[in-house]
């Protein structure tokens, strides 16, 4: 299991403000990896700095071997990295299927094209049957779902999401976390997987680290995490 | 009537394209183009040195119009536009920069190609006359070749890779990065087309009305209006607005005719009101 994507003592901030302070993560090829943490902890800036959506003050981010923290949203993409957004972020006005072909934006092969939106669609049903719909119309969970399959269409080694089950329905939920098992086991891509449920995240990865004010604070294996009673204090006080 | 109605869509078919360029730079870069309409003027001189003092052929002159102005508009955005946004948050500073553009290239303008009306040969003599219209064939073909390019620009738009691109840009700028789009390259190519549709009707209309330094500032107006009354950022909407403008300036110009040249005066109002109960337009939301 070589190391996949590896991020030391990375440093950011928005203007003064510091958003983290010294970070240190790995993800290992074929894992599923968890960032728990509060509201404001500095899950999403992790995300953000690994996708180039924003630069890093200091430290590295290395992927596949490489140093990628120059490099912006673009060029990671087509490294092997996609990202499903915060706020799941539709493009509204657009239909299913071509929000879907934004995912393969960075790839030219028209029948390979094909051939992953055919997987998509067997992951997703439900958006085949939404195929034409406009993607603003659709529910929550629908939308949710249409981000994690745009982001497949790129063909990813590493999938980073934060927070899929924000605002979802209870019910939904579960059938978000059975596809993040499945796209992990059966379509053999890593995942980094931000969420505030963290009994959810914990359950569904391999290891995981909690975030607090701009550093890590815990980690570990995610089933021993499960039982930790500082765990159980922190992020799974209130949840079912 | 019917001589109203066709008058109004060849008018609308130019006005359409121009508010379809200054509504593509608006939805992919948030920038007011203050200098659409210079970029047309400029576009109808460009057609006028080719076709009409080169005598070359009219086609290759519009080619040359549609170019010129892509190659401007690439310049603008690249040069001008960007390293304006990456240092300042503020719209102002855009609208600052699109409005000194205005006059810069109001001044080339009048620098290059002197302050008298220039026209050039018609690019097709006759008149077709029925019962109850008469329209000169270079009208028709100009409308026609406007219509076109609106059928060309929304298939473009709905159906190829840049399109799709464009308008994901437009709806979600972050989700558009991550999907691998290059805002640079993608804000200059949508600055450059929306650029070449000014020029291109400029170099259309100068065949019928002629082109004068002077008129850039009127038309980037008239561009305004149109993206208002459709709603800014929408291509149906800028669609609308053109044809909309185009029919009340021909119902306007026939039925009010007795009154004088108060047109205008008509249409700003009615523009007023309706805005003050749509401000956002017919079809105000981000794109479509
Ligand atoms: N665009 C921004 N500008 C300024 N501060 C920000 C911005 N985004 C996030 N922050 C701040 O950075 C910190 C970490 O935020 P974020 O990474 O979004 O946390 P999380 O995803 O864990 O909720 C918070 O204090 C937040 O207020
Ligand atoms: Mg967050």
């Amino acid at each position: 299991m070589g190391n996949l994507l590896s991020l030391k003592d990375v440093q950011l901030y928005y203007d003064h403000v510091y958003a983290l302070k010294g970070v240190s993560i790995d993800v290992n090829e074929g894992e599923t990896v968890a960032l728990i943490g509060a509201n404001g902890a500095g899950k999403s800036s992790i995300l953000r700095a690994i996708t180039g959506l924003k630069g890093i003050r200091s430290g590295s981010i290395r992927y596949d071997g490489q140093s990628i923290d120059k490099a912006g949203p673009d060029v990671i993409v087509r490294m092997g990295i996609s990202m499903v957004p915060e706020g799941r972020r539709v493009f509204p006005l657009m239909s299913v299927r071509d929000n879907l072909l934004m995912g393969a934006f960075t790839r030219t092969d028209k029948a390979e094209i094909r051939q992953s939106l055919e997987m998509v669609l067997a992951r997703f049903p439900r958006l085949k049957e939404r195929y034409t719909q406009a993607a603003g119309t659709m529910s929550g969970g629908e939308q949710q779902m249409l981000v994690i399959g745009r982001a497949l269409m790129a063909r990813p080694r590493l999938l980073l999401l934060d927070e899929p089950s924000l605002g979802i329905a209870p019910k939904l939920v579960q059938d978000i976390a059975r596809s993040i098992v499945a796209i992990n086991r059966e379509d053999k891509v890593s995942v980094l997987l931000v969420e505030q449920n963290s009994r959810m995240a914990l359950r569904i990865s391999q290891r995981a680290y909690a975030i607090a004010t701009g550093k890590v604070a815990l980690s570990g294996n995610s089933a021993e995490l499960l039982e930790d009673s500082r765990v159980k204090d922190l992020y799974l006080g209130g949840e079912v | 009537m019917e001589q109203v109605v066709v008058n109004g869509l060849y008018l609308g078919a130019q006005y359409a394209l121009i508010a379809l360029g200054l509504t593509l730079i608006f939805a992919l870069m948030n920038v007011l183009n203050f200098a659409h309409g210079q970029m047309y003027v400029l576009g109808g001189f460009v057609t006028y040195t080719i076709y009409g003092q080169m005598k070359l052929p009219f086609v290759l002159a519009l080619v040359c119009s549609g170019l010129t102005l892509a190659v401007v508009g690439a310049f603008c955005e690249k040069f001008l536009f960007r390293p304006v946004i990456r240092r300042s948050k503020r719209d102002e500073s855009t609208m600052l920069l699109a409005a000194a553009i205005a006059f810069l290239l109001d001044a080339v303008i009048l620098l290059l190609f002197g302050e008298k009306q220039r026209g050039v040969p018609k690019i097709i003599n006759g008149v077709f006359l029925s019962d109850t219209i008469v329209m000169p064939y270079d009208r028709i073909v100009v409308g026609v070749v406007a219509i076109v390019m609106i059928a060309t620009f929304v298939l473009y738009m709905q159906y190829s890779k840049t399109g799709r691109a464009m308008r994901a840009l437009a709806q979600d700028r972050v989700a558009a990065q991550l999907m691998g789009v290059n805002v640079e390259r993608y804000s200059m190519i949508g600055f450059a087309l929306g650029a070449m549709l000014a020029g291109v009707v400029g170099g259309l209309l100068v065949t019928i009305t002629g082109i004068s330094s002077g008129i850039g500032g009127p038309i980037s107006i008239k561009a305004f209006m149109m993206v208002m009354i459709g709603g800014a950022g929408v291509v149906g909407g800028a669609i609308a607005g053109g044809f909309i403008l185009g029919m009340m300036e021909s119902v306007g110009l026939t039925v009010l005719r007795e009154f004088g040249d108060i047109t205008y005066l008509v249409i700003f109002v009615c523009l007023m009101v309706f805005l003050s109960i749509r401000p956002n337009g017919l079809m105000g939301k981000p794109w479509g």
